[in-house]
């Protein structure tokens, strides 16, 4: 019985691991994404316009933007246990 | 190789007794650069392919003697080599897929094995370079596993519906041309370049830094500097090369780990 509790508390222990470095290089990932996407856009507008600020400016709507979404996709209280957190 | 012994043999041959007009032989870019042993055609081939090659048949061969003909008791071999897979999916594997992903077993634990020994080659005396520290060794296993992880949400979901699921349920229709630039540099750049750059800029740092200490260590291995550097720097090749054992299981264990949570993701789409 404690050999099958003791195996099952690791299986347990696995899987937060696995769903964790999972999780935990999603939000970076979105941090970064953010970043590369609003700044890449801001780099576009920059060269259209012909002025340099569009690309940080850009970068730190993105990183905002990133945020936001990390807040409202992972920080309710169950929310990656609901198995949305995975990717 | 050919790198290390240029640099080495520098301070060996004259610098280090007598220093002067000599400085430290600073490790740096060079030392992953290598010279072509022979060619195929108009390949060249060097050290660190023969690595990889080396890589692989050893664990083809590991895996094919362990189980070639299996014993309903193990024995020998073939016991190492169910250890090896039951580790894998118990540890890896299960957490992420559960049962449901058993058939992707023999994937993960080649790419496993694989990874590890390539970086585990940086420790072993002679070959001592991680082939992962060439940034092009980790680039076809990334393309790998991101054929895989689309093919697999591309199969279950179709490719409209795959891209529909990124964005989670919930969120206000005038939001999502807001978060759909972000989900896709996320899907398309950051997440495929972050899973390759974390394996690569790992193993080169560590090969940097033993390449550093090693060289130290036989560089101040001279009265005129002083042994107690000596001794410093040879205590930090033995403290870097423990965790440089560390490093190269955890690296292996995280890029088989983010594959097996990027195939669970693309399968759980479906359900």
């Amino acid at each position: 019985m404690s050999s099958y509790r003791s195996r099952a508390a690791a299986a347990s222990s696995a899987e937060g691991g696995a769903r964790g470095i999972g999780v935990g290089w999603t939000v970076f990932s979105y941090l970064i994404g953010g970043m590369v996407a609003y700044g890449g856009i801001g780099w576009l507008v920059g060269r259209g316009i012909h002025a340099a600020w569009p690309f940080p400016v850009g970068m730190l709507t993105g990183l905002g933007i990133s945020l936001g979404y990390i807040i409202f996709r992972y920080g309710r209280q169950g929310a990656v246990e609901e198995g949305r957190g995975n990717r | 190789m050919t790198g290390d012994v240029q640099v080495l043999a520098a301070p060996a041959g004259s610098c280090h007794i007598n220093i002067k007009g000599c400085g430290y032989p600073a490790p740096g870019l060079q030392d992953f650069d290598f010279q072509t042993i022979f060619k195929i055609g108009g390949f060249h081939v060097t050290k660190p392919i023969l690595i990889a090659i080396l890589c692989a048949i050893s664990v083809i061969v590991f895996f094919g003697v362990a189980f070639w003909r299996p014993k309903v008791v193990p024995r020998g071999v073939q016991n190492l080599g169910e250890m090896a897979i039951l580790a894998v999916r118990d540890q890896i594997l299960r957490p992420s897929l559960g049962r449901r992903g058993d058939s992707y077993l023999p994937f993960l634990v080649s790419l496993f094995f694989y990874i590890w020994l390539m970086n585990l080659m940086e420790l072993i005396p002679f070959f001592q370079f991680p082939s992962m520290s060439r940034i092009g060794f980790v680039w076809p296993l990334v393309l790998m596993v991101y054929v895989l992880y689309w093919y697999l949400g591309f199969k279950n979901q179709g490719v409209w519906g795959y891209f529909r699921t990124m964005i989670p349920p919930g969120v206000p229709w005038f939001i999502l041309p807001i978060l759909l630039p972000v989900e896709l540099a996320r899907f398309f750049i950051v997440q495929p370049f972050t899973l390759g750059v974390r394996l690569f800029a790992n193993m080169f740092a560590g090969h940097l830094l033993l390449t550093i200490f090693y060289l130290a260590t036989w560089y101040m291995l001279s009265l005129s500097i002083g042994l107690l550097f000596f001794v410093g720097s040879a205590f930090m090749v033995v403290f870097v090369f423990l965790l440089e054992l560390l490093v190269d299981l955890l690296q292996a264990f995280i890029f088989t780990t983010l594959t097996a949570t990027y195939i669970a993701d693309s399968l759980e789409r479906a359900h």
